[in-house]
């Protein structure tokens, strides 16, 4: 969360609008102390009932949308990283994220339409991902099962969850949020096969980044 | 790297065990709220007092129907209920009107329902921003169809 304040400062244009949304399930009790150690001054939102994940069809984190001054959604659902990230040392660090989506972003805003990151309609209704009626049912028993959390009623909330994962198992975001209550960590072995998995069927939770580095 | 990737993990699981609601009350679901309802009514499906309509998805029930902006479903038999000389709208039964699908737990009386197919049609096809609202932090609501005249960035992101 520090990148992206730094990145809302370089870009420091009244214009523009930075919505961070913490979709931590544990809420504000998970997600506040974290944007406090970032000194935000964006707009932050801790939607633990993935609501905006929801209307636009994300199934990870972090991903986002780009809005334009009529309302037009002009870029929808990619990776969504500030810059490359390295974590660890020796054979155990790895790195992710990239260094082009911030540059592509600060295009955006200067440029307006006229920037070539701009997407068209068509283009962005493409990247949307459909959303089934059963998907969409995932999403009522997900936000069922995080009521039942709230208030202490583990076995119900995994009942629900778990009728969220079979309804839709694209959501990476469901496996993933709960998979921070297990032994393991949201992103230990089982994370690691179901990733496996998931991109060797050629399923994707990202579209494609389509940006050049300069 | 599990480790690496779960930053304050002692925050995982603040709840303590508590109740939804008093007993008789229901709880509703629907984007992102939570409406407690002291009043329902026995039957197949949910009966709710027409008047907690507009707090629990912003329909109004008039003489043409349930409406919502220019979206008017009209109360077939079935969907309004008039019980003891009450008014009650079957809220199951008019969600899978429209064609809105739901999850609900008969035993503690809650149930939580998806967004209206209706209300996407504009993002999905038309790419247009989702016209929903979320509060922020500060206590502000924030809704997405007012950011109209300003660029925005919407990204999600997660402890995990």
């Amino acid at each position: 969360m520090p990148v992206w304040q730094r990145v809302y400062e370089e870009i420091n244009d009244p214009n523009f609008v930075l919505i961070c949304a913490a979709q931590d399930t544990g809420g504000e009790a998970v997600a506040g102390p974290i944007f406090d150690a970032a000194n935000p001054t964006y707009v932050q939102v801790v939607d633990q009932d993935h609501v905006i994940s929801s209307a636009f069809n994300f199934v990870n984190v972090p991903s986002a949308a780009w809005i334009d001054e009529s309302g037009r959604i002009v870029r929808i659902d990619e990776g969504t990283y500030s810059q490359v990230h390295r974590i660890g040392e020796g054979d155990a660090a790895f790195e992710f994220g990239t260094d082009v989506y911030t540059p592509a972003l600060k295009d955006w805003v200067k440029k307006g339409a006229d920037s070539v990151h701009v997407q068209s309609a068509s283009t962005v209704a493409a990247n949307m991902r459909a959303h089934t009626f059963d998907q969409q049912k995932a999403d009522a028993a997900f936000r069922l099962g995080n009521l039942f959390r709230a208030h202490g009623q583990a076995d119900k909330a995994d009942r629900y969850w778990a009728l969220a994962r079979e309804l839709n198992p694209d959501s990476v975001n469901f496996i993933r949020q709960d998979l921070t209550l297990s032994e393991e960590g949201s992103a230990g072995e089982t994370f690691q096969k179901m990733m496996g998995e998931y991109v060797s069927q050629g399923r994707d939770y990202y579209r494609p980044l389509d940006i050049e580095a300069d | 790297m599990a480790d690496a990737m779960m930053a304050w993990p002692e925050l995982r699981n603040p709840f303590d065990a508590r109740p939804l609601h008093a007993d008789g009350e229901t709880t509703v679901l629907y984007q992102g709220r939570s409406v407690t309802l002291a009043e329902t009514a026995s039957g197949d499906g949910l009966l709710v007092r027409t008047e907690d309509l507009p707090r629990i998805n912003g329909f109004e029930v008039k003489p043409e129907g349930a409406c919502l902006g220019d979206m008017c479903v009209p109360l077939r038999d079935g969907l309004l209920v008039n019980r003891d000389g009450r008014d009650w709208l079957d809220l199951l039964a008019f969600a899978d009107a429209l064609q809105q699908p739901w999850v609900g737990d008969t035993q503690a009386r809650v149930w939580s329902f998806a967004e209206i197919p209706a209300h996407r049609q504009n993002t999905l096809q038309d790419a247009m921003v989702p016209d929903i609202e979320v509060t922020d932090r500060a206590g502000n609501v924030v809704r997405f169809a007012d950011l109209k005249g300003k660029k925005a960035l919407i990204v999600t992101w997660s402890s995990w």
